[in-house]
């Protein structure tokens, strides 16, 4: 078959936040194509809204951007949009229908209305000035205002306004001032949408006739009768039909059903009292589309009128023939008027919900980055974060601990701090300190020690406003319990994670089984696979995660759909040839076609050529200066393309307005014309063109100097490029895994699968690491049988070599071709390969004191695992066991949560009180980590009877062998006083360290973090990957974690793996930077200035060497080197030299 | 370390006692050849020469108050790479600092070199020192040296000492393998040598020097010497204000050069290769030209002068060591070296940097730090505490 009657494997995408994204680059760059839907008119999902993140206290969403073959993508802020030649990105679309078997699905995804066109917008803002109606700025969650005609977000590229059609009066003033025609509200379509009433009672006819005619511009016409409403029925045709339940004769069930029968595609809206709301159901289960519920008003009928217009005229389906799906819909967050205790929200102005905070840290806030409270306006002196809100209350339905919440609120707290210069005390009030995340607990030390944010250890009764609007919090002393009043300025609430409003809507339509909590359930083990082949939840879709684990749940989730269009036989999207650069056109003399848009003869008319080609006149290279009416289109387009071909100029300036500055277009134009990509500039006109001159008129192209300074800059930056064929390396298309427990077999599988070599090296003689002894988990899922699955499936496949009893000794090369030197037992082999996943895991942490080694009876937890593996009877001899907690982790040998244990001793004090219910079971701890669902089990561990009893890490329990027997001494803060508690059992929860020696890490060439783990590149947005290129990593080496996470951290590195080991070669971007050797002193600034590692100094030749598939075309080489000697292509000095100057023009 | 011993100064003559040390050098391997200032034959000129004959050490000038070319540039073309044989240099206090930054940059080699440093009282400009030493038959280097060996002189017979080495704040060198204490030095107790590193500790020893107390008149000569030069370069750095406080005033400072390039080759920092205002980045398009005068109506050529001057500051003053090579070498008598003192004090006490002083100290355009400079760089620093 050759490559063009090959099937292209597509996957579709839905939900386009971080998530979404994350799994759509993956296969993008794995080279399937990418159909990546989103309801919201941006894509960013919730991180659109926040500008800083845990634990850089910056953004850094562009990490996520390729590295490899990274012209594919435009390489800008990620907030702003995404570009990639392979990802089809359709906003306002939702995935309505799916039918299919993996690799074979139809899918329908339903469009939005387009209010504006985004094709035609050009963001000027000229609608948003004239616009009458101002609402609440959703973007800043409803604070502050903007107009009914607005941009969704301050940053997206392209950024097309959207109307808010409820709040939209359609007055029409909008459309009229629109220089580019976008905007349609036209009342013309509403008159052609007939809409039939249906009651007995005149007054309702009459009212909803004139709200419908009158106020929202439909056809509306009325029946007293069923009868009548059927013969009308049979005579026009209408879209919707509002109807009756109870009339005299024919009901409103009897007309649905028989309309049903006449007139099919008319929508059905019963309407019904509240005591026949049950009716109304039954009706919709019989067709009807919807219900209203009497008494009703203009406000609530109207937008559902309006929807169902929207959904029935205006949106357009379509079909997609797709291989997998992953759903990346997201989560939504609790509203917190909605409970029963509301801290005062909504009744209080200064209290917001966490989100409401983040805007109003953002610079683009609605106090524009000032802390201010909401009441007065005044500086913001004190702040209160309330934590738990909507999270960890039964009562609410919420089992669970949201996960990301104590981040987000340390987070919070220190940029308070730090954005008011230290004026403003933050206290943070929780009830266990969830800093499990690797980073956070060294965070959180910072956040108390350099930020002075005060942690509060206590629940907080209840928020009530005072006279002067301050927020009096009580809350039961930490210290001795008594209740506490203090005054904030403001109080934030940390609200828990729920469900998406869309993982609802897809879970039925899907037929997916939802947890308890309404969040999507997955198969045992995955935190990605659903019930449905080919169907993946990725990101945080399946609730309570932070964007560490949402985006390796959506690598995780990419593999998967990846596996299974590969599995189904789509193959990779054709990769388009690179046209190699013409040796004429090196020689030949810069040659410049200057092509202009007048936006509609807005900015200027045809005779503003001349002016400008004037103005121009010191510029020999300038061919020509032309101005097109609407390069926007694709007459504009043809157009422009003829115009350069006939003029023979070699390089093409246009200037036009910013959403047309999209690399996809740029490099659709230049393959038109046969040119390098190199040669084509697109720079923004409009905008200082469209600024008011003298008379309040336009300036226009030919009256803006500023047109004139850009105009030179691109032609300094044009005239200087030198087309050059991009350097290119070859990939080795194989993998090296070091490590065989669970997160090495899961990669190695998880690469083999997709048909490639694999070779897994292994230092002991049995491969399954920590599964030899974690026999079931806490949800009490038996290990053995995955680790029997996936061990037989290794043994057979074909593409792996296993090496047991085997270790590195040392690598070299670069990304795409390393060799490393194995040694086994049969001596010293070669390996060649073209990426590596470390994947060396960890083991229990070492423990001193806590009584360890006093006695056999103090052991840790692998050693109570092991001992109930020999004897399972252990337990039910114990009358008193005693678990305590941070044995060996968080400490200042080991500063960081080692976030197992706590679901471990959860796990093993159920499991004793099963076995013997009489015993007593205490749990000395910090905090409790039962983040996710793992709340749950602590819940139920409390019901059964264990007994909890907090310590701090200054004032540790401690453990004494007395001849009666071993005794716990513990201070409780309840009581106030120390316990001794006599225990047959001391089990200590002693931690993970790592296993990744020092000497491995330094023979691979990667680095280790502060703690000994596998140093990720980006704790959040690379967080499966060194910065050394080519090196990946999986499972605990990363930082602990359990069996189901590690599992989704192998198939996350994989799916990054498989990004480049899809490819035969790599080949460098075109803007990337080299040497010029006469030039250069050998002082090897550059080689330190490089972030990554892309430079190395060659000493037989004396040259510095810069790797094309490393460099990533930032430029620091270029201000390190004093001379020039280090160049970057396409911002050579001297076009940066005259890019300034023309700054001044 | 700071290890001290006597050098024998036999006749009380000190340029004698260090050409004999310099022999012994020679002569036990220490050192295969030496770099140090050599008259030139028949001639009071004096450059850096390099001498592998313990005899051939009769032409070495120790004491000529000249210094034609940085000889720490000579050091760094001996050393960039390894030939395995140790050598020795002598070099002016200014010129091992400039050697030290030259490692620093990869452009020199530290390993087998053994760095001595002789005190300086100044040296006069190319120009000057060449009539000094034509006006009279004595030998040129002794003459200077009695009237200016306490280092108290600012010009010896009307012939004035240049000015970096009037404010230079470092005529002795604590970073040199080797130093040698002339200043004051009347030779009667011998010559204090100080061994500022464990190399020349171990040079010290096996040239069977014993250790000996320092010499308190040596160090109370350096004390009050480098007093009167500090009070001169605050008493220059005021002048220097107000001729550079504006860039009008600037281009006024440099209106005679002719962008000739001269100071940045005499420069022992500038270390690149080519300089960039060589590259055709600075070979401007001809319409570029016309630009600039069309729009200030008339423009000097050359142009980029001030440029290239500031450029060049941003590129060494961090490094500069105050040698003068730059005033000594411009052909039109343009203070350079004045303005590159004064900004580099500023440039150098930002970052805390003291070029020259030890190679352990990364130069402060190769370090990044995160959290400095925030007022400048936009990036907040840690909450204050």
């Amino acid at each position: 078959m050759s490559l063009t009657e090959q099937k292209i494997g597509r996957a579709l995408v839905v939900g386009a936040g971080v998530g979404g994204i994350r799994a759509a680059l993956d296969l993008a760059q794995s080279g399937y194509r990418v159909t990546l839907i989103e309801k919201e008119a941006h894509t960013g999902g919730i991180l659109a809204k926040l500008d800083r993140q845990f634990p850089t206290d910056r953004c850094g969403m562009c990490k996520m951007l390729p590295t490899i073959k990274r012209d594919a993508v435009s390489q800008h802020c990620l907030r702003r949009g995404l570009f990639h030649e392979n990802i089809e990105i359709i906003t306002g679309a939702s995935l309505l229908a799916l039918e299919g078997t993996p690799g074979n699905f139809s899918a329908r995804i339903q469009e939005n209305p387009r209010w504006v066109d985004a094709d035609l917008c050009t963001g000027c803002g000229l609608c948003e000035q004239v616009c009458p109606v101002e609402i609440k700025n959703p973007f800043n969650q409803h604070m502050g205002l903007c107009k009914a005609i607005h941009l969704p977000t301050p940053h997206s590229i392209p950024n097309s306004y959207v109307i808010d059609t409820t709040a939209c009066t359609r007055c029409g003033e909008c459309e009229k001032v629109c220089p580019t025609g976008a905007i349609r509200i036209s009342w013309q379509d509403r008159e052609r949408f007939r809409v039939l009433v249906v009651d007995d009672e005149l007054i309702v006819r009459s009212s909803l006739e004139a709200w419908l005619s009158k106020e929202a511009g439909f056809s509306a016409d009325t029946a007293g009768s069923g009868e009548e409403a059927l013969e009308l029925l049979g005579t026009n045709s209408y879209q919707v039909m509002f109807l009756d339940i109870k009339m005299p004769g024919m009901d409103g069930m009897e007309v649905l059903e028989k309309a049903k029968g006449i007139s099919p595609d008319t929508a059905v809206v019963m309407m019904t009292a509240y005591a026949t709301v049950e009716t109304a159901v039954e009706a919709m289960k019989i067709g009807a589309l919807d219900y209203l519920v009497k008494p009703f008003d203009a406000e609530s009928v109207l937008p559902k009128v309006n929807s169902i217009y929207e959904a029935l005229q205006l949106s357009t389906a379509r079909k997609l023939d797709v291989g997998a799906v992953v759903l990346c819909g997201g989560v939504s967050y609790f509203d917190p008027s909605t409970g029963k205790d509301t801290f005062c929200y909504g009744a209080s102005k200064n209290v917001v919900t966490s989100l409401e905070f983040e805007r109003m840290l953002s610079s683009c806030g609605p106090f524009e980055g000032k802390l201010l409270r909401p009441d007065n306006l005044k500086p913001v002196q004190k702040v209160a974060f309330i934590q738990c809100v909507g999270s960890r209350d039964i009562g609410l339905n919420a089992d669970f601990c949201s996960s990301a919440c104590c981040a987000f609120a340390v987070k919070e707290a220190r940029l308070a701090v730090e954005q008011s210069n230290s004026q403003v005390e933050a206290a943070i009030f929780y009830m266990d300190m969830r800093a499990y995340q690797k980073p956070l607990e060294s965070y959180c030390q910072d956040a108390r020690e350099q930020y002075g944010v005060r942690f509060v250890k206590s629940r907080v009764h209840s928020v009530i406003a005072d006279k002067d609007n301050n927020c009096i919090l009580r809350y039961p002393s930490p210290q001795d319990g008594s209740m506490q009043e203090e005054s904030f300025d403001m109080v934030v609430l940390a609200v828990g994670q729920r469900p998406a409003k869309a993982s609802r809507e897809l879970a039925d339509m899907l037929e997916l089984p939802v947890n308890e909590f309404g969040f999507i359930k997955t198969l045992p083990f995955s935190c990605c696979e659903t019930e449905k082949p080919g169907i993946f939840a990725g990101g945080s879709f399946t609730g309570l995660k932070d964007i560490n684990e949402s985006l390796i749940c959506a690598g995780a989730a990419a593999q998967g759909a990846s596996l299974a269009l590969h599995g189904a036989g789509g193959s990779l999207a054709p990769v388009a040839k690179a046209i190699r650069p013409d040796p004429e056109l090196l020689r030949a003399l810069p040659s410049v076609f200057i092509a202009l848009c007048t936006c509609n003869n807005k900015l200027g008319r045809v005779e503003d050529e001349k002016a400008l080609a004037d103005k121009l006149k010191y510029q020999p290279c300038v061919k020509k200066v032309h101005a097109f009416e609407r390069l926007c289109t694709s007459s504009g387009f043809d157009e422009l393309v003829e115009a350069v071909k006939k003029s023979g100029a070699n390089r093409l300036l246009v200037g036009t307005c910013l959403p047309h500055l999209h690399e996809s277009r740029i490099i659709e134009l230049a393959r038109t014309l046969k040119v390098d990509r190199a040669c084509v500039e697109v720079t923004d006109i409009f905008a200082p063109a469209n600024r008011d001159g003298q008379q309040g008129e336009p300036k226009g192209l030919s009256g803006s100097s500023e047109v004139l300074s850009i105009l030179l800059s691109g032609i300094a930056r044009l005239k200087r490029v030198r087309p050059h064929p991009l350097p290119t390396i070859p990939v080795t298309q194989q993998a090296l895994i070091i490590g065989g427990g669970i997160a090495g077999i899961t990669a190695a599988l998880a690469i083999a699968d997709q048909g490639f070599e694999v070779e897994l090296v292994e230092k002991g003689q049995r491969l399954g690491g920590n599964l030899s002894w974690i026999k079931r988990t806490i949800e009490g899922l038996e290990t053995a049988p995955l680790l029997e699955e996936t061990l037989g499936r290794l043994e057979k496949h074909p593409l792996i070599t296993l090496h047991t009893q085997a270790g590195v000794l040392a690598t070299t090369g670069s990304i795409g071709s390393f060799e490393s030197r194995v040694a086994t037992n049969n001596g010293e082999h070669t390996i060649a390969h073209g990426v590596c996943i470390l994947a060396t895991g960890a083991d229990e942490a070492p423990v001193k004191g806590f009584g360890y080694g006093l006695a056999e009876s103090v052991m840790t937890q692998k050693e109570w695992e092991s001992a109930l593996e020999k004897n399972s009877q252990e337990a039910s001899n114990l009358e008193s066991i005693v678990f305590i907690q941070c044995a060996g982790c968080r400490s200042e040998e080991r500063n960081y949560c080692a976030r197992v244990c706590c679901a471990t001793t959860l796990k093993q004090a159920l499991y004793i009180k099963v076995q013997n219910p009489s015993s007593a079971v205490f749990v000395l701890y910090r905090d409790m980590m039962a983040y996710g669902q793992m709340e749950s089990y602590y819940t139920q561990a409390r019901r059964m009877g264990v007994i909890f009893i907090p310590y701090k890490k200054d004032c540790p329990p401690s453990v004494e062998k007395k001849d009666e027997g071993l005794f716990v001494t513990a201070f409780d803060p309840i009581l106030q006083k120390d316990l001794c508690i006599s225990a047959d059992r001391v089990i200590l929860a002693a931690g993970l360290a790592p296993e990744l020696p020092e000497d491995l890490a330094a023979g691979l060439g990667i680095q280790i973090d502060e703690h000994g783990f596998f140093k990720e590149a980006q704790f959040k947005w690379q967080p499966v990957e060194s910065a050394t290129s080519g090196f990946f990593a999986c499972g605990a080496v990363l930082g602990p974690r359990n069996i189901s996470e590690s599992i989704a951290s192998a198939k996350a590195a994989a799916s990054r793996a498989l990004a480049l080991l899809t490819k035969e070669s790599i080949t460098g971007g075109r803007i990337s930077a080299s040497v010029r050797p006469s030039l250069c002193s050998l002082c090897e600034r550059c080689i330190e200035a490089c972030p990554y590692g892309a430079r190395t100094l060659d000493t037989e030749n004396e040259k510095i060497l810069v790797n094309p598939a490393l460099c990533q075309g930032c430029g620091s080489c270029v201000t390190a080197c004093p001379n020039g000697a280090s160049v970057l292509e396409g911002f050579l000095r001297e076009q940066m030299l005259e890019t300034i100057d023309a700054a001044f023009a | 370390m700071a290890q001290t011993a006597t050098i024998d100064a036999p006749n009380k003559d000190i340029s004698l006692g260090i050409k004999n040390f310099l022999g012994q050098l020679l002569k036990s391997g220490l050192a295969e050849a030496v770099l140090l200032p050599l008259r030139q034959p028949g001639s009071t000129t004096v450059m850096p020469g390099l001498v592998t004959d313990p005899d051939a050490l009769e032409q070495a000038d120790l004491l000529a108050p000249v210094a034609p070319l940085s000889a720490a540039r000579m050091a760094a073309r001996l050393t960039r790479r390894s030939t395995g044989k140790p050598v020795a240099a002598v070099l002016r206090p200014c010129e091992v600092r400039a050697f030290i930054e030259l490692v620093k940059f990869n452009q020199a080699k530290a390993e087998d070199i053994l760095l001595i440093s002789a005190d300086c009282a100044g040296v006069m400009s190319n120009k000057d020192y060449g009539t000094f030493a034509a006006a009279e038959a004595s030998p040129p280097g002794e003459r200077f040296w009695k009237a200016a060996g306490r280092g108290d002189a600012t010009q010896v017979d009307g012939f004035s000492l240049a000015s970096a080495c009037k404010v230079c704040e470092q005529p002795f060198s604590s970073s040199a393998d080797i130093s040698l204490g002339i200043l004051g030095a009347d030779g009667s107790v011998g010559i204090p040598a100080t061994a500022n590193t464990q190399k020349g500790e171990d040079a010290l020893k096996k040239l069977g020097l014993d250790q000996s107390p320092p010499n308190k008149a040596h160090q109370k000569v350096l004390s009050m010497l480098v007093e009167r030069r500090s009070q001169a370069k605050q008493a220059l750095f005021a002048t220097m204000e107000e001729k550079v406080n504006s860039l009008g005033a600037l281009n006024k400072y440099f209106e005679n050069c002719v962008n000739c390039y001269n100071c940045r080759v005499a420069c022992p920092i500038c270390y690149c290769r080519e300089c960039v205002f060589l590259t055709d980045a600075f070979d401007h398009d001809p319409p570029l030209y016309l630009n600039w005068a069309f729009r200030n109506k008339a423009i000097k050529m050359p142009t980029d002068t001030a440029f290239f001057h500031l450029t060049r500051l941003a590129h060494m003053s961090t490094s500069c060591v105050g040698c003068g090579q730059c005033t000594n070498a411009c052909p039109n008598d343009i203070p350079v070296a004045d303005l590159f003192i004064r900004v580099s004090a500023a440039t150098q006490k930002a970052f805390e940097y003291q070029p020259g002083q030890s190679l352990e100290e990364k130069p402060p355009l190769a370090v990044f730090e995160a959290d400095e400079f925030g007022e400048a760089v936009g990036i907040k620093s840690k909450a204050a505490s």
